[in-house]
């Protein structure tokens, strides 16, 4: 393998990496705004300049390979090649660079969206000249709705072409072009064609600078008053992995975090998006018990053994209702406590699509329907006749707060039960024909594991804190099932629930949230 | 006065020169003919030995990049005759195109021939319509008379030319470009690698020629690499149409050996400066080339070279002459704005630097000048073109030459003629 000296450190590299990636993966920081790892080189920025020796010129990191030497031509008898990325012509030189960038750009990071995450005001610190010396005007242009949630601030953009590229080669739809010519080139789409595609909340976030803004979180908030949590997109069972934003327990924005056995760099509009869908629900965040057609409150031991009266009362004529949308270990316990009767709220779909690089969005619009069948033991299909034949007369619906529209078939047999006891985040309609109303934890405050379509596990991870007297929905299921029997194990926290779980089941032995870890682990073994 | 008798341009006087008919009754085609007998090794062989350099602008030896198409792929390759000619001060492409497009189209079926293509592809600048017709007719009859299609001249060698027009840019002269722009999109140079002979035009190996390298194949076939060697310089020899335009008396094309003094050409080909006036200063090699000032230019021959070490090019032999009543402040100002006219916008330098460039003449232009906008142009031009360090073999900061083609005029003028561009600062800001 080729020798690669990068300043003063060495590297054992494969042949045909480029500099940039080595430099990348090794912690020396080689600024870039064109390059993107999941996008074409075409190295035009010219930001990543770097000095080769042997090179008569500086060159463009992204697009310097490293290959074997012959052995007359190696450096120092031994390197095959020795780049200096902070010596005076490099240094200079991105000062040069940054002073052409920023001669026509604004200096209104004060009410930018990207500032604190804006790799010209973070390179321009770092590398760039304190001042300008650029005398004449700028340039001005207006800003252009791209698509109906993407924007541009036609002044701040640089022209790296990362979504022209992102559109010709990860979305396949090609909306965005580079229009006119050298000074007067700026990012266009046609009239008839917007940028509009589910993939195009993309463009934002891989924008450099603050040119690209996405119309939902546009002067909404600033990056440093937010917390970032990583997490996992619930919106379908790809199961993307994203990093969530929010602020005093709200969630502003949410984007793509990099996991190349699920999503690569990307996620689509509808998990982007998919959070405002929570702030308009009707929230349940104390136990309620049905008084004629109103609730009283309870307190949570007296929801608690009331639920448990219920159970115990028509002992072995409750069944328990799962769902895809819920986490293994809640699923999983409610199998546990109603052993063999158990169905399950029906999965949502749509359509199934495919991007030309491999980026999906799966038809299986639940996040977790392969983990309901893996941990469930065994699902009644039909559940309208076993009601029918087991004479059941009591149901304990861990509800899953979709909008869902019940069909006669679930109408007819809430109206057979003597009582429903519904777990729920949101007053669903479920919930309102509930007898007893037990409050679980809303998908971005739940915390627990998730199996993709692909078999992929994923540790979902709170992000926000939990609303009222609400309790997690493992811890809920484990006090009903202690109140139900004395004897049944207390679980200090959701590691013992999963530890439980993999003993009982094989494909998902010696699994923890340790070894799942931020990237999650294949089920079969193999990085799928 | 050298007894160099012209070679590419020796029938362009007569009747129906263009006809396929006049072509073959001086003996056209019969390069063509001896080539397919030959091995296409051979061939490569005799052009590399030829010491023929491109006549585009960048003057890199045409057996050499010929060579480069790898032996062993199993894909199509390329050849493409780069027709676009946009550089300023050039018009010698379409003169070959317009009196003698059969000796082009064999050189093209040579090239081809000797590389391995089998489809091949005229650019030619969109401008060129009477050219382009031309072309039309001459593809034409060279269908008819089997020198084009399938089995040529009775061997089992098949090969198609197509002919594409541009739509108007200097950029997609530069062969990346030219290569995007005929796969159908904009025109912005690629970086390299890969080189187009490993991949170009769709991915495959490809051969970008200029008209007038591709029109020295056949006689270097016929004729032979040592005599063609003989004429003139012997690293960069061959008869060589010089364009000279501008303060001069009868501009044109003039067809000379390799090394012929720029004097000879302004004074003597070119009948001298109008109404007596004074030589002041002379771009050698087309508008991308550094200005000489008049002292210099009397004193260097036309070659690759001796043109380098004066730090400046042959280019594409477009001589542009300027007298003294020319203002070099707005010439270089007219300089600056064609360059940011036609920069492709994809590097950072040669977009945003040519534009200020722009702004910062015409402020000078204008009356806004200070002392410091001069040292300023030297900073802004370097950071686009890079130094001019010929020792080093190569200085550019883009991915195209194009930010030295603007960089390195621009940068003569203030260099050669700083005082014309002190006088146009306010006189009270003037400190020594």
């Amino acid at each position: 393998m080729p020798l690669l000296k990068i300043d003063d450190k060495e590297f054992q590299v494969e042949s045909g990496t480029t500099v940039l990636e080595t430099a990348e993966a090794n912690g020396i920081e080689i600024p870039h705004y064109c390059y993107h790892p999941a996008l074409e080189v075409v190295g035009s920025c010219r930001m990543c300049l770097v000095q080769v020796e042997g090179m008569g010129k500086l060159q463009v990191s992204c697009n310097t390979f490293v290959g074997e030497a012959h052995p007359d031509r190696k450096v120092d008898g031994k390197y095959d090649m020795v780049v200096h990325t902070q010596n005076d012509l490099v240094v200079q030189e991105r000062k040069n660079i940054l002073e052409f960038l920023l001669l026509n750009h604004p200096l209104d990071c004060p009410v930018c969206d990207q500032a604190g995450e804006c790799y010209l005001q973070d390179y321009s610190f770092k590398f760039g000249n304190a001042h300008s010396r650029f005398e004449e005007e700028k340039r001005v242009r207006p800003n252009e709705y791209l698509g109906s949630q993407i924007v541009i601030n036609q002044n701040r953009c640089i022209l790296c072409s990362r979504c022209v590229r992102f559109t010709q080669e990860i979305s396949g739809t090609s909306e965005l072009f580079v229009e006119a010519r050298g000074y007067n080139s700026k990012i266009a789409v046609l009239e008839d064609k917007p940028l509009d595609n589910l993939l195009a909340g993309n463009v934002a976030d891989i924008c450099p600078v603050g040119a690209l803004l996405s119309t939902d979180y546009i002067h909404k908030n600033r990056i440093w008053n937010m917390e970032q949590k990583p997490s996992v997109c619930q919106d379908c069972s790809v199961g993307c992995n994203v990093d969530v934003f929010s602020q005093k327990n709200q969630i502003f924005r949410l984007t793509a975090r990099e996991n190349q056995d699920v999503n690569g760099y990307f996620m689509c509009d509808i998990g982007r998006y998919g959070f405002h869908r929570f702030e308009e629900i009707e929230r349940v965040s104390q136990p309620m018990a049905r008084n004629g057609e109103s609730f009283d409150v309870l307190d949570w031991d007296e929801a608690i053994q009331r639920t448990a009266d219920l159970i115990e009362q028509s002992k072995d004529k409750t069944a328990g209702i799962v769902s895809p949308f819920q986490t293994n270990e809640s699923n999983y316990l409610l199998g546990l406590m109603m052993k063999d009767t158990l169905g399950f709220l029906p999965p949502i779909t749509g359509d199934e699509i495919n991007y030309p690089t491999g980026f999906r969005i799966s038809a299986d619009r639940s996040p977790n329907l392969m983990g309901m069948n893996d941990v469930c033991g065994k699902l009644e299909e039909d559940f309208s006749s076993i009601i029918k034949t087991r004479d059941i007369c009591g149901l304990y619906v861990l509800d899953d707060g979709v909008d869902r529209e019940l069909d006669d078939r679930w109408k007819e047999i809430l109206a057979k039960m003597d009582f429903v006891i519904v777990q729920s985040y949101a007053m669903t309609e479920l919930a309102k024909s509930a007898h007893i109303v037990l409050p679980g934890l809303a998908p971005f405050e739940r915390e627990g594991t998730i199996t993709n379509d692909k078999g992929r596990i994923q540790w979902l991870r709170p992000s926000l804190a939990t609303e009222g007297d609400s309790k997690p929905d493992w811890e809920i299921l484990m006090l009903v099932r202690n109140a139900l029997d004395k004897e049944t194990e207390h679980f200090a926290g959701l590691s013992e629930v999963i530890k439980k779980m993999s003993e009982q089941f094989s494909s998902y032995s010696e699994i923890s949230l340790f070894k799942i870890g931020a990237q999650g682990i294949a089920l079969n073994g193999k990085n799928t | 006065m050298s007894t160099f008798k012209p070679v590419l341009t020796e029938h362009i006087h007569q009747k129906d020169c263009h006809t396929l008919s006049f072509y073959k009754s001086i003996g056209g085609y019969t390069a063509l003919d001896n080539v397919l007998k030959m091995n296409p090794a051979d061939v490569i062989q005799e052009v590399k030995d030829s010491n023929l350099r491109g006549r585009g602008g960048a003057g890199f030896p045409a057996g050499v990049k010929w060579g480069f198409i790898p032996k062993d792929i199993n894909k199509p390759k390329y050849l493409i005759n780069n027709a676009d000619e946009s550089e300023p001060g050039t018009f010698k492409d379409r003169l070959l195109m317009n009196k003698a497009p059969h000796q082009m189209l064999e050189g093209m079926i040579i090239a081809a021939y000797a590389i391995g293509c089998q489809k091949s592809f005229i650019y030619i600048r969109g401008e060129f319509y009477k050219e382009f017709k031309m072309l039309e007719m001459a593809l034409a009859e060279a269908y008819d008379g089997n020198i084009l299609g399938q089995n040529i001249f009775g061997s089992d060698y098949n090969l198609d030319v197509v002919i594409h027009r541009g739509a108007g840019a200097y950029i997609c002269g530069e062969e990346t470009g030219l290569i995007e722009s005929l796969e159908g999109k904009r025109g912005w140079p690629r970086i390299k690698p890969p080189f187009p002979a490993i991949e170009g035009y769709l991915q495959s190996p490809t051969i970008v020629n200029n008209v007038e390298t591709l029109s020295c194949i056949p006689h270097i076939i016929t004729r032979g690499a040592s005599w063609f060697k003989s004429i003139g310089p012997e690293k960069g020899p061959g008869p060589r149409l010089f364009c000279i335009s501008g303060r001069v008396n009868n501009p044109g094309v003039f067809e000379e050996a390799m090394g012929v003094s720029l004097k000879d050409l302004i004074f003597d080909r070119a009948g001298g400066i109008p109404d007596g006036k004074k030589l002041k200063a002379v771009f050698p090699g087309g508008s991308s080339s550094a200005i000489l000032t008049a002292e210099e230019a009397l004193d260097v021959n036309m070659d690759f070279d001796e043109l380098v070490e004066k730090k400046t090019m042959l280019g594409s032999a477009g001589v542009i002459v300027m007298d003294e009543t020319v203002d070099m402040v707005q010439a270089c100002l007219n300089i600056a704005r064609f360059y940011a006219h036609e920069s492709c916008g994809q590097c950072t330098p040669c977009r945003e630097g040519t534009a200020w460039l722009v702004k910062m003449l015409t402020r000078l232009v204008n009356g806004g000048g200070t002392p410091k906008d001069i040292d300023m142009i030297f900073e802004i031009t370097d950071n686009i073109g890079g130094l001019i360090d010929f020792s080093k073999g190569s200085f550019g900061k883009t991915i195209c030459p194009f930010g030295e083609a603007v960089a390195w005029p621009v940068r003569s003028f203030v260099e050669k003629f700083k005082d014309e561009f002190l006088a146009y600062l306010p006189q009270e800001k003037v400190v020594a």
